[in-house]
């Protein structure tokens, strides 16, 4: 990075002028909060700046903060760029872009020092010293004869602000606006010349900021339910039901799109009791299924896991957590479902929750848990949150390295010819028993959430439901050298440790290097099994540290209450480090506790 | 010969009217030409939804209202299958109801079974949906499948049967089978159930059924006219049973959802889903993320 200069060397493109810089800023990670009324186009300034910034080579990572409504409301885009790989909000913005004063005043908060707010003057005034009004709606009503430009304009004063190459700038227009056709291009060039024009003649505007060129042009840009969905695909994954709810809702969506090539179904329920059900009859009938809700859906769905537990059917359900109980707040962000999921439904059933931390990951795991279902013939859980699921992210292109396709011990018509006898739930060594899917020739089975024997007649025989409960119990014990195993970061002679899962990795790990920076030492677990506890790989763990935080967005401190329960012995360690404000974590939120000892 | 899985002994009361479904269901499967390993009854809870077990057949037990869920994923996970979903009227149109209306709509070409016997036998008598207002104490109003299946436009089998009278429910079913098998889409038969220790009404709908074929006008591919034939029927006390909806002639444009989804039939359970099969194919979607 580049030394900034003082104030009193004089440099070229130092305007000098009232709220502007002395001369550009180099920075090498930068965060544009853009906000407005919903319909201000606020999303697509932010879409905008990422083109351009992906077109630099930079990593971006953008959140949003928008309310559970069609249209009208305040709403806001974080759009992060960084020379470095990020998987985190910013915890200062460099810039906000505010369409409506609520966008300043959310936004003033996280301001950097040397900050400034671009705001519309022409809705309103804002009095604060490092405020800039433009009045973008005017200049652009007046010049396109659609005010509705004004976000055009704004990308096209933030370009100046940023010294953005001018050509290129106009590139991002025409890459985005080329599909719309002719009229739609033009007035959006129109607008960004408007916006340009008007900060390159503000003195003191242009050049605050310069961000250096990255190496990450060959990234992707997506989405951590975009990244389930085609790991499902590739994983096998050939039938989905689910019902809309945010935030879970993309993973339907897209797989409506990939997929029906692959004689794949996808199908809109009525409701979530019926959407698991249909994925039970579609696995009980031998697909590779899955369906994605969030907290309200899963509740419902309980009572088709128990279900699916007890009748050994293998399913994955993606639980997008989102901020609740009850309707919560749809579109913000949590992780509370953990102690209702490792607990979760009537009556003892094995089941796995596994939680990938990066969209990489969402990828991986998503395989992973299509694997362990069929193998073990159990219900999973693919454990996912708000920010993991819906924050926009530059990410190594997914690609099928490590994918494999592994279905147990299904039967072909051929082996079951074979055979002596076909019992559905045959007492196996490890409770998995071979499967053959009906429709295959010669056999018939019988599936059931009633208690059953081997044959899948219901029973009530005390013997039999001992044997029957340690079967399908004992799952969770055979199945524990196949589930994903932590990612760990940082020294092993580490004496502090983070546990974390989920949309906390990035948080995590930025909160390392500051720790690190700072000469403070720490190991980071990144769980990826989080239920059976991972105690084979915790314990070891827990007992390299001499105390280690658990990083999570609760009130209660549920994976830290699971990990005490599982492994007492480390109990007095465990310190928990919370936040449950519906937002995910800034690093100095870890860094300080941590730096504190609390 | 490989040995499975036998059916067990019925648990039901001795002249249950399920027996008669029972009887009528193996008959009509048989007839209809189902190859016996390719189909499978789905069973809802309550008496009725023991039935898998009493059958010689493929069975999945569902959970209490969800049959028709579970039902719909197996046939759109495995067209080749003929499924047969059974269970009775609490289970259908009480705590089912949403998935009843639904089933309807989605048109999959399955068979829907419900075994009406106006109240909760197996938890001992409590009034049903479609419970007489007294019986029990009951104080709300009956609910009637058929007028409210005739109210959903979609070209869907619709009958009513009699237990009393299983000659005439074998042919109705292998007609709902076959239309299922021709993948027309979804069958609804309703039938009258009588629970022999709970409600036993036999003598009553041996009395008051009618069959709506006599009725001048006739005509189930109508669905005003069976509306008309219906309420009227019940207006004088009477109980229509019969073939009540058929389309009139097989609608190439809107077949049943299976083969809208899967004009192939090969569905999600007997995909190739191995990496080799699909690699090139794979490849191509995740270059085309950007």
């Amino acid at each position: 990075m580049t030394t900034p200069a003082s104030k009193t060397t004089p440099v070229p493109g130092d305007s000098g002028g009232p709220g502007g810089s002395p001369r550009p800023k180099e920075l090498t990670d930068l965060a544009v909060m853009i906000g407005g009324q919903g319909g201000d186009g606020t999303l697509t300034v932010s879409d905008l700046l990422g083109r351009y910034f992906r077109k630099r080579g930079l990593y971006i990572y953008t959140s949003r903060n928008v309310l559970s409504r069609i249209r009208g409301g305040h709403a806001d885009a974080t759009m992060r760029a960084s020379r470095d790989p990020i998987a985190a909000v910013k915890p200062d913005v460099e810039l906000i872009v505010a369409f409506d004063k609520e966008a300043a005043e959310i936004g003033r908060a996280e301001l950097s020092a040397d900050g400034a707010i671009l705001y519309d003057s022409s809705a309103f005034k804002l009095e604060l010293p490092n405020a800039i009004g433009f009045p973008f709606a005017t200049l652009v009503g007046g010049a396109v004869g659609q005010p509705i430009f004004k976000n055009t304009a704004a990308y096209g004063a933030i370009s100046v602000m940023m010294g953005f190459d001018p050509a290129q700038t106009r590139q991002v227009i025409e890459d985005r606006f080329a599909r719309r056709g002719g009229e739609a291009l033009e007035k959006n060039l129109k607008a960004l010349e408007i916006g340009r024009k008007a900060a390159l003649e503000t003195p003191g505007l242009a050049d605050r900021w310069h961000v250096a060129d990255g190496e990450a042009q060959h990234q992707i840009l997506t989405i951590g339910n975009q990244a389930v969905a085609l790991g499902f695909v590739v994983g096998g994954g050939r039938f989905f039901a689910g019902y809309p709810i945010t935030p879970a809702t993309e993973v339907m969506e897209y797989l409506m799109r990939y997929l029906p090539p692959f004689h794949g179904v996808v199908r809109q329920a009525e409701d979530e009791l019926a959407a698991i059900n249909m994925i039970i009859g579609a696995a009980y009938a031998g697909a590779r299924v899955m369906t994605s809700t969030s907290g309200p859906g899963l509740s419902l769905m309980t009572e088709g896991i128990g279900h699916a537990g007890t009748a050994e059917v293998p399913i994955l359900v993606a639980d997008c957590q989102r901020v609740g109980p009850s309707t919560g707040e749809p579109t913000r962000h949590e992780q509370s479902d953990l102690a209702h999921l490792a607990h979760l439904g009537h009556g003892e059933f094995p089941r796995v929750i596994v939680a990938p931390g990066t969209v990489e990951d969402c990828f991986e795991i998503t395989v992973d848990a299509l694997n362990l279902a069929e193998r073990w013939r159990l219900p999973v859980i693919l454990l996912l949150d708000q920010a993991l699921c819906q924050n926009t992210t530059t990410a190594e292109p997914f690609n099928l390295s490590k994918v494999t396709v592994d279905r147990g011990v299904r039967l072909t018509a051929e082996q079951v010819a074979k055979l002596d006898v076909y019992q559905h739930y045959q007492f196996t060594p490890n409770g998995v028993s071979p499967y053959a899917p009906p429709g295959t020739p010669g056999i018939f089975s019988q599936v059931t959430g009633n208690e059953h024997n081997e044959m899948g007649h219901v029973s009530v025989n005390p013997v039999n439901r001992v044997k029957m409960m340690e079967k399908r119990m004992g799952k969770l014990r055979h199945i524990v050298p196949e589930l994903p195993v932590p990612h760990l970061f940082g020294e092993e002679t580490a004496k502090i440790g983070i546990i974390g899962y989920g949309s906390t990795f990035g948080p995590i790990r930025e909160a390392q290097a500051t720790l690190e920076r700072a000469g403070t030492k720490t190991r980071f677990y990144n769980a990826r099994t989080l239920f059976p506890v991972p105690v084979e790989s915790l314990d070891p763990f827990l007992t390299s540290v001499d105390v280690a935080y658990v990083v999570e967005h609760n009130y209660t401190g549920q994976f830290a209450d699971l990990i005490r329960g599982a492994l007492p012995q480390h109990f007095r360690k465990l310190r928990s480090i919370r936040k449950y404000d519906g937002d995910s974590f800034r690093s100095p939120e870890i860094v300080a506790p941590i730096r504190g000892g609390k | 010969m490989v040995q499975s899985v036998k059916p067990v002994a019925s648990t039901w009361c001795p002249g249950c009217g399920d027996f008669g479904v029972l009887a009528a269901v193996k008959k009509a499967v048989a007839e209809a030409g189902v190859p016996v390993h390719e189909e499978v009854l789905v069973g809802g809870i309550g008496c009725s939804g023991g039935i898998h077990n009493f059958i010689e057949t493929n069975g999945i037990h569902a959970l209490h209202g969800r049959l028709l869920a579970q039902a719909i994923g197996i046939k759109l996970s495995n067209p080749q299958l003929t499924v047969i979903a059974a269970g009775g009227d609490g289970d259908g149109y009480a705590i089912g109801m949403g998935h009843f209306m639904h089933a309807f709509k989605k048109n999959v070409s399955l068979l829907y079974i419900v075994m009406n016997n106006e109240t909760y036998g197996l938890t001992k008598g409590q009034a049903s949906p479609t419970s007489q207002i007294g019986y029990e104490g009951n104080i709300e109003h009956p609910f009637d499948a058929i007028l409210t299946a005739l109210s959903i436009r979609v070209p869907n089998f619709i009958a009513r049967t009699f237990s009393g009278d299983p000659k005439t429910m074998t042919q109705v079913l292998v007609e709902a089978i076959k239309f299922n098998r021709a993948n027309h889409g979804f069958a609804f038969v309703e039938d009258l159930s009588p629970c022999v220790t709970y409600n036993d009404t036999f003598k009553d709908w041996r009395a008051r059924v009618v069959d709506v074929a006599t009725l001048p006008g006739y005509d189930p591919t109508d669905r005003q006219t069976m509306f008309r034939l219906c309420v009227e029927t019940m207006r004088a006390g009477k109980i229509p049973i019969g073939v009540m909806h058929r389309p009139a002639a097989p609608d190439p444009n809107s077949p049943g959802l299976e083969l809208k989804l899967l004009p192939d039939k090969v569905g999600p359970a007997r995909a190739e889903i191995d990496l080799a099969s699909n690699r090139a194919a794979y490849e191509k979607l995740l270059r085309a993320v950007a």
